[in-house]
Parts: C-alpha cells; structure tokens; sequence
C-alpha cells in the first residue's frame, strides 16, 4: 500500500491510518437549510486527480493529518497545512 | 533412464543420489535435483496431460515452471508445475483430468466433433428449455482442467504450513540474470543492502545453459554475488507485484520448513531484470508432444542431462536457435533438418498424434521426426514495469513488445533482456551501471524519508555516494516478425484456444483485443498470458488488419506467478481479546460468546436462573469489554455537550449521567454513562463494539473544529476490569468488601460515582449504575487485580446467593427493563426519536452533533418508534426479526429483542413500528416464522419490570 | 429521423444447436455479432455506458417502447467497465421490501434471458449461502429472511448442519475465530456469465436497430434552457432529446458535465480468481464478517471478491493488502484450500451512494436521466435497471419500481435501509 506522509511520525504505509475523505466544511448547525446540511453529509466533489483529504493516523500518533493525493494514481504529497487551519 | 544422457558439464543433478517418487501409481526413479518432468522425461514419459478442451495429449513445451502441458497433482497439491517442482523421495504424484487415464482419455472424443466447438460455442446453444441448463452445466463442469484439493476431514494442517516475512532492502532486483546479478553486486558494492529475487533454482538466468563461452563468466557473477556484503538471494522465489511506493511481494518456494513464504518488502529502489520469455510458434500440430521450444531442448541436456528426442528439425530465427541445434548435434540427437527462418524457412504442420512423427516444411517438403525444436523470438516480461506505470509498446524491429525506461518512476529501474540484447559484457555493464543508480536513488529515498520524519532518530546517511551515471543504452537486435504459419495451430496452450478460434472471434465482432481474448479464454489460464499475450494480439492485428501497435497490449495484473491462498494468508493472526476474568468462565462451564473482538462468557448453563438470582438476591457479570475512556481537561464539559444529546454542563463531581450519540445524520451510533470523578477529571463508558468508533469520533471533533479545547482522551478499556454486582443484595454484598467508601443509599445514591478500595485494591471506580434495572454497582478494578476481585465478592457473597450471571441473562434483563441496545433495537436509519429518547435531545443547546437532523425530526411525527410489545398469547416470543404486519398487508415494522422473561413468566418484546402502529394500546399482527400470525398490543412503555424505577434508587 | 418499429423477416445468424451443427459441417462463418456504424448528428436517446445497464436499456427501448433511434456511447469496449470486472453474483434476497422486489423482477428477468435474447448467458442457479459469525448477523439474516418470505422470495435461516451439507468443504466446528452459527439461504440466487450478458443485450440491441459506438468518449454534454441538448464526443456532437447516464466509476464526472451533482463517491473494489480445480463448490458463499465471497465456475476457478477498497479511488490497481486479507478469511472458511493458487486480481470502480441504494430516473436537467450510484450490486440489477430506465424514457414517467430510488431523498433525507444488510452484499 501507498505511504501516507504523517507529519509527526514521517512516511509511513496507509494500512496504518483511516481515511475520512474530501473536507466538508460544516455549516452553521443553527441555520444551515436542509439543502445546506445535507449538502454536508452526502455530497462530495469526488474529484478525479489531485485533491484534499484528511487520515487519522489510527495505528499511530492518533492525529488527523492532511494530504493531497491525486485520485488516479493514488500519488500522495503533503499537504502544507494542518487539521484544523486548513482556511 | 533410458533417455538420460552422459554426465553433461552444466547439469544440475547429483547423480550420487537416487530417489524414487511414483507417477500415476507407477514407481520412477530420479536424481537429486531432476524436477518431475526431467525425471519422467529422462525415463521415456513424454505425455504428461490432456489439453483442456480437446483433451489432445500435451508433452513438454517450455520445460519451465510456465510448461503448461506439465500441470499434475502432487499428494493432495494441486496444479503443481511438473517442470519446476523438483522430485522428492516418496512423492505420489498423479496426472490431472483424465479419464479413465493418461493413455486412454475418452474425453479426447471432443478432438473429433471439434469443429462443432468454435470459440464461444457454449453461448449459442443450451438456451432451452431451461430445465436443461443444470444438465448442461454438469457436463461442462467435467471438463474443469485443473487437480482437485482435499476434503476437509483428509485435511492435514501441519502438512500445510505457510509464513510471511517484512524485509527492507535498499535494492531489491528481480531476476537474477547476468544483469540482475550484476546490478545486485553494483549496488552492494555503493553501499545498498540488496534482496535478490531469481525464479530458478540457481542464479544464473540464460548463462546456466549457456556452455562453454559462458561458464567461467557465470561462475565469476555468482562468486561477486556470494561475497558481495550486504546481498541476499532468495532463488525459487518471484516478484509478485510492484504496488504503490515500491510495496513489493515476494513468493518463496522450495523452502524446507513452510510450503511457501510471503515477503512483503518495501524497496526503495526496485530494478526488474526478468530477461525474456521464448515464445512459441502458431502452426498446426505445435501442441504435438515432441514440439518444443529451443530453451526447453537447452534446459533438458544442459541442466538435467535428458535427451529430448532422437531425430529433430529445428525452425531457427536467432541464435539461440542454432545453439539449441549444435546442443543436440553434441549430444548424439539425429538433428534430421534445421530450417532457417531469418531466410524465409518455415514449418507449417506437425503429423502424428500422440507424438511427433513427421514435420511439413514451408516448401511442402515432410522430414520425418520424433522432436520439432522452434525459436521464433522472445517476449520480454513487462509486467511489473506496467505495474509500476509503464506502457509497453510493441517494436516490430525486435518483433517485441518493450517497455520505455522514460516511463518509470525514479524508484523503478529496469534491465537486462526486457530492456534490449546485447553481447554478455554489455548486459553486465548494463546491470552495474543500473545497480549503481538504483542504490543511489535508493540512498535519495532514505534521506527524503529521515527528512520527513520529525519524530525519527536523526542520523547521517550511511551510504556511499555515488556519481550519477546513468545506464548505457542496450542495443536491440533486429529479430523476424514470426508468429504463426500459414496453418492454424493453439495459440493459448492452457485455453486450447486455436489462432482459429481468435479469427473466428474477431468475425463476428469482437474485435478489440480485450473482447477477443475474453470471447475466447485466450490468455486466462494459468500461464497467465506470457507465453501467448503477444501471439494472440498478433493474430488478433492480422485478422482486424490492424498492426500489432494498433491492437495494443493489455493489462497485466498481479500476481506475475499464481501465489498459494496458504502464503498469501500467512499463519493465522486473528487476535482474541479476553477479559482478566475469562480464565474463570472457562473454569465454571461457561458458554462462550463471540462478541467482536472479545469472547465472553454467553451463560453458565441456566440463564433463566441467572436472572433470577438476580431480580431475587444478587449477581455478578463480567462487563471489562464495556469501552471505558479517560478524559482529562478543562474543556470536557464543552465536548461532552458537543457529542452527547443532553446537557453535561452541570454535572458535578461525583455524579453520573447516561448519554446518547448521534451521528451528524441524526442516526444514533452509541450511548453509556460517563462520571465526573474530579474537578477535570472524567471516565466515559461506551458500548463494548463501540469503544473504537466513540475514540475516533472524539479525537474527530476536537482535532477538526475544535482544536483549541484542552481534552487528553486516554483509552482505559483494558487497563480496568469490569465488574457489575446486580440485585437488591448487591448493596449487602459491596459493603462486605469495600472498606473506604459509604454506601449508605443517602451517602452514594443513584447515578453517582466512587473511587475506593475493593477487596484491598485501591484506586478502584464504583459506579451506581443500573442496566439491569436492579440496585447495582458497577466496579472497575485495575485490570491485573480483576480476578482477585471477581474471586473475592463471590466468596463474600455466598450465603446470599451470589452467583455469575453471563450476556444472555444481562440481555433479558435489560430487555425486561426496556432499557435498548444500539445496533439492535435501533438500525442504521434511527434518528434519536426512534429509539424512544425525544426526552433527552436538548435541542435548546446551541450544538451538538446531528442538531439539525434532530430537529427537523421534531417536527415531523411519522418516522418510527421504538415500543414494547405484549403478545396476547404470553407463552408466544416472536423470534428477532419477526416483520410486523400492516392492514394492508405491507410490512410495518419488526421485532427488535424478543425473550421469555423468567421474571414475569410472560414473552417481553421492543419492535420497531411505524408511526402510525405505534400507539400504545393498539393491536398489531406480528407474522411467525412459520408462517402464522400473533396479535400483540403495544404497550405504554418500553419497560415491563419496574416501569417506576424503584428498584433502582433502592 | 425516429425509427420505429423491430425488424421483420427472418433473423440472420441465430443461435441453435442446429445452427451450430450446420455451420461446423459447412464451414459457414457466423455473421457479427453486432455492426459498426457511422455516429449519426443526432439520436432521440443516447446512452453513455455501454456496460449491461446501458446495453439494456437500449435493448427495452427497442423491445418493450420501439423506440430505436438510440444510440449507446462507451469509452472502451462493451463490458468493459464494471460489467466485466463483477464477480457475477445473482440474488434478490434484500433487506428492504422495495430492494427486494426490485432485485427480484432483476432475477426474474435473468432467469429468460438466454431464450429472450438468444445467447447463453449460463445462468447457474446454485444457491447462495451468507454466512453467519454472530448472534447479531443471525439476527439481521432472520430479519431479511422475513421480508423475502412475505414478499414472495425463497429465503430462510439455517443451522451451521446445513451449511456443511450444501458445502462439505466449509468448517463448521468452534476451531475458527468467527464460527459459524449459521446461514440465510436463498436458493434461487447463482452465477452468469457476465461476459455473455453484455454481449447477448449487445447483439440484441443492435438487431433490433440501436447504434452501439465504442471507443467514444464523452467529452461534455450540452445543456439549455433547463434541458439537455446533446452530447459532445471523441467522434463528435451528437444532438439527443435524452441522455442517460448509465456509467460506473464516473458517474460524478458525467452528471458534472450536465451540471447535476451526485451523493457518489468512487470506490475500488476488488477481486481475484485461482487457477482451476475440479468442482466442490456448488454453492455461491459469502460472509459479510469476513468480508469474502466465493464461487466456482464451471471452468473449475475460484471467483473470489470482498468488500470496497479502504479510500476513494479511481485506480484499478489491484492491492496486495487485499489478496492477503481474502486468503486469509478463505482459508478460516474453508482450510483445505491452503495450496490453491491465486491466479490474477482485478479491480473495478464502485460508484457507493450514503445510503448503499442506486440513484435512477430524472434530474433537475431534464431530458438527463441517470441509472448511477451502484456500489457493488449494479450487475444483478442490470436487466431490471435497463427495463425501468427504457420505461422512464419512453413513458416521461417514473416506473413505480424504481420510485424509490430518486435523486430527490438525499436532500430531503429521506435514506433507504439497505446499508446495514449491503455491507458486502454479494
């Protein structure tokens, strides 16, 4: 399996982390419309190429990290921000 | 041995060593080192199958592991490949799909109505009537090709045995060539660690029957690579595959201890040095036992010292070719007639049926034979390079198909034959000056890795620099387009699919290489394509009257050999987690449960009267696999009002409250208690299956949006066992081993939390806490005093009946209580309403996780409900899963928990109803699993014992 | 120019014992199975995917609606998507009544095709055991097993003695980590040869007059006032009065180019073969905890799969990961199988939806339709699929058994339940 680059604990095989897929930002849960919020759950851009994802490091320093990875070759890099300041 | 020849100065048998093996029951002898095909070969065997479709007898083609007339069964292995394996004294080994034997096969009948069998026949006939079908198929199914795996009661497990093993080399070479070895000792020699990969038995690649011009060279490769540091050489062993980032897989066979070994390494550099395959000639009769190929004669007389027949006509292209002829001169074979393709020879038919009796020339002239040898050109064997990402392309000049260096990532080098020819000097500077580059790349990698490791221990790179020279360029060889005569012969010698049969695909429309191949099996069997994959594009390009370029090539797909389930799965790794206290459930007869990860005891042989004991005096269950995590920090009560449904703001020191999770869809995903035992300082519960999702989910919040809140979570699942003592006696009980803590109800009431010494263990947690809907306290003991524990409340509570109670009495309890289990009262659809817990969503708090989904479920009121149920018959318990039956017939929702209850001596049950069933008071008709029908009234609550909860603030 | 009407007059080339004799005895070469044409400027319908959903469809266009100025696009070869990439799986035992019965008219319609199409799809109805490793799957077994009762499907609980009766090879004991506690068993469920579905609806469709184009792509797809106006393509602009899009695998990049966007994402999932042995295993079994599903062809291999690759993916490279795991659960099912050999692995691309049902019928373009999102179950719907979507085109309404699978309940939340039960639903 491909090596996903964890920031904390360097280039390590992807078997050893989850993946949570393509970011959503979550919209105000006050005033999000149906549309908005379930927009949220269930839609994705599902981009062929390069794009965002998060992993948590599952087996091993437990963060979740950020990389870019290009959906056609699974060729991973990356990502200049972390979770949580991705703005 | 009356075909073995005189000691040959290459041949790899120890004749000081006789073995015999048995071959369809009939005893042969054999030299140490003959593989089963040179020893039967060697005594006069020269029909080793029958073909698959026409059952035509096959006799040695390649003799190599790709022979694809010499699969056997060997013992209860099948599909061994009888030109590879080598012979073990004692071996059974038999013939496959024949019947009644190898001589007489009646099968062979279909050789006569072949023409009635195109390609694809099965598709245009056996349509009807449908009844048929079934009849059909198990005549179809009797020409499976293939040998037959043992029952399982005949299954010997230590006769089977299978390992894996992690390696990281720098280099890893596949193939171990002139060029593979050379490049394994230029990258030794930079300072790489090298993992030599070589599918033979023996390094050496073509040099091994390469006589006398090359065997002082060969001796000197292998003498470089034995004391070359830092160099291991796995031989009977293939790569498998090239994944992602240079994962590489490994199959190792031949071992003495394991049947066959997976080695999983990440290289980081890997070079493919496969050489190339020969590829044999389409004319009819090329599947005539006595047609073989000019390695296959080589390998005979250089390695195992057999002769291949006594009077021989050879078809040459290229210079192998002619060294397969003089190889036969010398050893006595009549070599009756060499035909010379580079000036336009060819050989259209074979004669003879069970063995080559006559050979028709391109000019109509017949010379009589027993042995036809070909060499018609090479396939080079791309297939990890298109793993790895390259497009071979094909190159009529060298009548092959090669792969582009230029394509590959800089972790992937190639050389040797796949790359291009080239004299013997020139392979090896090829191979040295890949080695070198590939450990530089390699030593590349191994900074970039440390560079991106913060965390690793930071050390100088060990490796030698070396200077970026990249490889020479290999020459190619103009070699004859050769692919098949003028006749139609087989093509796909496993399939039995004729070059005819691809003509015939092609004319009625499937004309893309992939349909062609898949319309007519081509290319399926297990030869996996690369003695066919080009043959077949070829035939395919002249039939479309495209070029072969244009035809293209196809995918090729892992694995590169046919790998055993036994390595791939490796020895049996499925952890069991138990409990401290299962020691002593497997002690008193308890019944094991499966439950996820854990077993636990299910009950201990009376499950009714373990309720009993506990409505009536007290019990005790093992609950340790209950998820259990320690959340620490100021900002615990912000999470806590983030993820469960209630308020959590105002839970103080001491206190306990049970809490529900939905996910952002509304759906509930867990639910448990969680205690503030400090100021901030708190231990949450969550289900057993639960205890790694709940982790995730929280470590996801905090992480993602909140990544300023002050929480350390710290999973204590397993740091504590877990007792629960259940039962208006469970108070009595408790107070006789707990020293430290009041247990006056005033003092420790419902819902509230301890920390104490129980049985002189300190730092325990006590928890007044009720699944069971009796007085209970729940207590997590540091988990390697958990059986001391357990031990000592049983003994302090024998004369009050105490007894364990397992999951099946812990289930109908609560199912008498009403209290629901998630995942099974509730389904990957319930929104918080449909699990009976409207009362606990705070929609009032600002967030939480699935507010919006909650609300707007508020609003509505048809979506489902969770209700008891009361059977009218009480003796009646619908089984779990039981459909509940609407008026008009439509199915209105199921039984969710369903169970006799001991205490009320009556059926209790929970179902899922929709809205407008859901009624208390209302009758529903539940459908039996036999097909009956019970009616039931919904009942006004979900608990049928102690509705009030008395029992509980006891 | 709308063409209506099926062909008259005898049909060429038709597929007979007969037919076979004659041609071997005379040497007669078998017309194509289906014709090149020229890409028309416009078609009434085109349909991007030439897999069998798409195939069926234009087929029950022409058959069921005589509609066959249709015309059916694929980037590749027929089949050469998820239709050739399936492990050929066929069953109707659902957990939802509407799954059931959707997967059911699918099973039924498998069960003529052969004679309806005049091709040998070999449909082999060999029984399809799911095993049970705990109380929990035992008991969402029985719930399914219910719900095919009362709606008419064969399918029921059995105890771990049966399993080992149907499959000898199985070990029923308490030695594996997850025993067996027992099965749903669904006798009408089996193998095809998926292969020959493709081609059989291909042949078909052609005779009866639809244009099958391979090798064309599409590039973008024309959209005005609110409606689609046809595509654009490797070959060129093709006007249509409907499009359908009947892909696997791009469904989102497809519905991208009408503007319409999908709940999909795109998963790989995997599977392997072995090489051939003699015949035990008459059954089709799958076992959602181990995450395995297992047949044998009549050719005597082993077709193995499993559940979808852990990350999104538009790559078909086979895992090693995935081989590993599969052994390995195999072997727990069935230990003597430990010196088979794994003979090649494959990847397809699963377009999985949240609720693990498919999206079929109208957009808000109109004259866009879609027959999307369907995870790993696409194959066994395809006949059903093709029927409703060529009454959905011809009629302008939403056949009732496909009501429920609109693109419309994700944004109301209104999920189908099939997600606990389709986890590896094989």
């Amino acid at each position: 399996m491909m090596l996903i680059p964890c920031p904390w604990c360097g280039p390590r095989d992807a078997a050893e982390f989850a993946y949570l897929g393509e970011p959503a930002p979550r919209p105000d849960p006050t005033a999000a419309s149906p549309e908005q919020w379930r927009g949220y759950l269930y839609l994705r851009h599902n981009v062929a190429g390069p794009g965002t994802e998060r992993w948590y490091h599952r087996m091993g320093c437990r963060r979740h990290l950020l990389v870019e990875r290009d959906t056609t070759t699974n060729e991973v890099r990356p990502h200049r921000s972390h979770v949580g300041d991705e703005s | 041995m009356a075909m073995r020849l005189e000691r040959q100065p290459d041949e790899v048998v120890d004749r000081d060593v006789t073995l015999t093996f048995t071959w369809n029951g009939r005893t042969y002898p054999a030299y140490a080192g003959d593989t089963i095909a040179s020893a039967l070969a060697a005594c006069g065997v020269r029909i080793f199958s029958r073909s698959f479709k026409y059952h035509r007898p096959r006799g040695l083609l390649t003799a190599s592991y790709l022979d694809p007339g010499c699969m056997v069964q060997v013992g209860d292995e099948p599909n061994v490949r009888g030109a590879h394996r080598l012979v073990e004294p004692g071996m059974r080994v038999r013939s496959q799909d024949t019947w009644p034997s190898l001589a007489v096969d009646v099968k062979a009948a279909n050789q006569l109505v072949g023409r009635f069998l195109p390609a694809g026949f099965y598709y245009k006939t056996f349509m009807g009537p449908r009844r048929l079908w079934p009849a059909y198929e198990r005549v179809l199914e009797r020409f499976a090709h293939g040998g037959e795996i043992p029952d399982l009661s005949s299954y010997q497990r230590q006769d089977h045995r299978y390992d894996q093993r992690h390696v990281h080399p720098d280099v890893l070479v596949a193939g171990g060539g002139p060029a593979g070895m050379a490049a394994a000792v230029a990258a030794a020699a930079a300072g790489a660690t090298v993992l030599l990969v070589e599918e033979e038995h023996a390094l050496g690649g073509h040099l091994r029957w390469g006589g006398d011009d090359v065997r002082s060279a060969l001796r000197e490769l292998r003498g470089r690579v034995e004391t070359a540091p830092g160099i291991e050489v796995l031989t009977d062993s293939v790569v498998l595959g090239r994944y992602d980032d240079n994962w590489v897989s490994v199959v190792q066979r031949g071992l003495p201890t394991v049947n066959e070994r997976l080695v999983k390494a990440r290289a980081k550099s890997l070079v493919v040095a496969p050489g190339l395959v020969e590829r044999p000639y389409v004319f009819a009769g090329n599947d005539v036992p006595g047609v073989m190929l000019s390695t296959a004669v080589r390998r005979l007389v250089d390695l195992y010292a057999v002769k291949p027949g006594h009077r021989a006509v050879v078809l040459s292209a290229n210079p192998d070719g002619d060294a397969a002829t003089e190889a036969l001169r010398r050893v006595g074979v009549d070599v009756a007639h060499v035909e010379d393709a580079r000036r336009g020879g060819d050989i259209v038919r074979v004669h003879g049926r069970d063995r080559v009796r006559a050979v028709e020339l391109g000019d109509g002239r017949r010379v009589d034979c027993d042995l036809v040898v070909t060499a018609t050109g090479w396939t080079a064997p791309v297939s990890l390079l298109t793993m790895a990402g390259a497009v071979p392309a094909y190159d009529a000049r060298a009548a092959r198909f090669r792969a582009d260096p230029a394509q590959l990532p800089d972790n992937v080098l190639a050389t040797g034959g796949v790359v291009g020819d080239g004299s013997l000097d020139e392979l090896v500077a090829h191979g040295e000056a890949t080695g070198r580059v590939a450990a530089r790349r390699a030593a590349a990698v191994g900074r970039r890795w440390r560079a991106a490791s913060p965390t690793a221990h930071k050390q100088a790179g060990p490796l030698v620099e070396v200077a970026d020279d990249a490889p020479p360029a290999l020459p190619v060889d103009p070699h004859p387009e050769l692919f098949r005569a003028r006749t139609h012969g087989i093509v796909d010698f496993s399939e039995d699919v004729s070059s005819a049969d691809l003509v015939t695909a092609v004319a009625e429309g499937y004309e893309s290489a992939e349909l062609a191949k898949r319309y007519t099996t081509a290319t399926m069997g297990p030869v996996q394509g690369k003695l066919e994959t080009v043959n077949v594009i070829a035939i395919i390009a002249e039939a479309t009257r495209r070029t072969i370029e244009e035809t293209g090539t196809t995918t090729w797909r892992p694995p590169y050999a046919p790998v055993t389930l036994g390595a791939l799965a490796g020895p049996e790794r499925e952890p069991v987690r138990r409990s401290p206290l299962q020691s002593w459930h497997d002690a008193h007869a308890a019944t094991p449960l499966v439950a996820g990860a854990w077993i636990r005891p299910d009950h201990y042989g009376d499950p009714a009267g373990e309720v009993r004991a506990v409505r009536e005096g007290v019990g005790l269950i093992d609950v340790t696999p209950i998820g259990k995590l320690d959340l620490h920090g100021p900002d615990v009560p912000r999470l806590l009002n983030l993820v469960y449904l209630n308020r959590w703001s105002k839970l103080a020191v001491g206190r306990v409250r049970y809490g529900v999770m939905c996910a952002e869809d509304g759906v509930v995903l867990d639910d448990g208690v969680t205690a503030r035992l400090g100021e901030s300082s708190y231990l949450m519960t969550t289900t057993s299956s639960g205890a790694a999702t709940v982790w995730e989910w929280l470590e996801r919040w905090l992480q993602t949006e909140h990544p300023d809140w002050r929480v350390h979570i710290t999973p204590v699942t397993t740091a504590y066992a877990s007792i629960n003592v259940a039962g208006p006696r469970s108070r009595e009980l408790v107070r006789r081993v707990v020293a430290d803590v009041d247990l006056d109800p005033d003092a420790f009431p419902y819902m509230h939390v301890r920390t104490g010494t129980v049985a002189g263990v300190a730092d325990c947690v006590l928890w007044r806490i009720g699944f069971t809907g009796e007085l209970s306290y729940e207590l997590h003991v540091p988990a390697g005093h958990g059986l001391h524990v357990w031990e000592a409340l049983l003994a302090a509570g024998g004369d009050l009946g105490a007894r364990a109670f397992g999951v099946e009495a812990q289930r109908i309890l609560r199912l008498e209580k009403g209290h629901l289990i998630v995942g099974q009262d509730t389904d990957g659809l319930s929104r918080a309403g449909s699990a009976g817990l409207e009362g606990l969503v705070k929609l009032d708090k600002e967030d939480f996780a699935g507010r919006p989904e909650l609300a707007w479920q508020d609003q509505q009121r048809d979506y489902p409900r969770l209700v008891g149920l009361r059977t009218t018959d009480p003796t009646v318990v619908p089984v779990e899963g039981s459909q509940v039956v609407a008026d008009d017939g439509g199915i209105g929702g199921r039984v969710t928990s369903s169970r006799m209850s001991p205490t009320l001596d009556r059926s209790v049950v929970l179902a899922q109803l929709d809205a407008s069933l859901a009624h208390a008071g209302s009758e529903v008709t539940i459908a039996m699993v036999d097909g009956t029908r019970v009616t039931a009234v919904v009942t006004a609550g979900l608990a049928q014992v102690d509705p009030e909860g008395e029992r509980l603030h006891g | 120019m709308v063409e209506r009407g099926r062909r008259t007059g005898p049909r060429p080339g038709r597929y007979s014992a007969l037919s076979l004799l004659r041609h071997g005895v005379t040497g007669q070469a078998w017309p194509a199975a289906w014709r090149n044409h020229d890409m028309r400027r416009g078609y009434r319908v085109v349909i991007i995917g030439g897999g069998v959903h798409g195939l069926a469809t234009a087929y029950y266009l022409a058959r069921n609606h005589q509609i066959t100025d249709v015309a059916v696009l694929d980037k590749g070869y027929l089949g050469g998507g998820g239709s050739g990439r399936n492990t050929a799986i066929l069953r109707s035992n659902y957990l939802t009544p509407e799954g059931v019965r959707f997967y059911d008219r699918s099973l039924q319609l498998y069960r003529g095709l052969a004679a309806d199409l005049n091709f040998n799809v070999m449909f082999s109805r060999k029984g399809h055991l799911t095993l049970a490793h705990s109380d929990a799957s035992l008991r969402t077994m029985r719930w399914r097993a219910e719900v095919n009762k009362l709606s008419g499907v064969d399918s029921d609980v059995v105890g771990p003695a049966d399993v080992k009766r149907l499959v000898p090879h199985i070990d029923t004991s308490d030695r594996p980590r997850y025993p067996i506690l027992g099965a749903l068993y669904h006798p009408p469920g089996g193998i095809i040869r998926h292969d020959a579905v493709v081609w059989g609806y291909a042949r078909a469709a052609d005779h009866l007059g639809a244009h099958l184009h391979q090798h064309t792509e599409v590039t973008g797809i024309d959209v005005s006032g609110g409606r689609v106006r046809g595509v654009r393509t490797t070959n060129g602009d093709v006007a249509a009065d409907v499009v359908v899009n009947a892909t696997a695998g791009w469904a989102t990049l497809v519905a991208d180019m009408a503007g319409v966007r999908l709940p999909v994402q795109t998963f790989p999932l995997q599977a392997a073969v072995t090489e051939p042995v003699k015949p035990f295993l008459r059954t089709v079994v799958v076992s959602g905890t181990l995450h395995v599903y297992v047949s044998q062809t009549a050719r005597g291999e082993l077709v193995f799969g499993a559940s979808v690759d852990p990350f999104a993916s538009y790559s078909t490279q086979g895992s090693l990961e995935f081989t590993e795991g599969l052994a390995s659960h195999v072997l727990q099912l069935m230990p003597s199988l430990s010196s088979l050999r794994l003979l090649r692995q494959w990847a397809g691309l699963c377009d999985m939806t949240p609720d693990f049902a498919p999206i079929m019928g109208p957009t808000d373009v109109d004259g866009f339709l879609v027959d999307v999102g369907w995870g790993t179950y696409g194959f066994k719907a395809g006949p059903v699929s093709g029927e409703a979507m060529a009454e959905c085109i011809a009629t302008g309404r939403t056949p009732e058994i496909i009501s429920s699978f609109g693109l419309d309940r994700f944004a109301r939340g209104e999920l189908l339940g099939e997600k606990g039960a389709a986890a590896v639903g094989h």
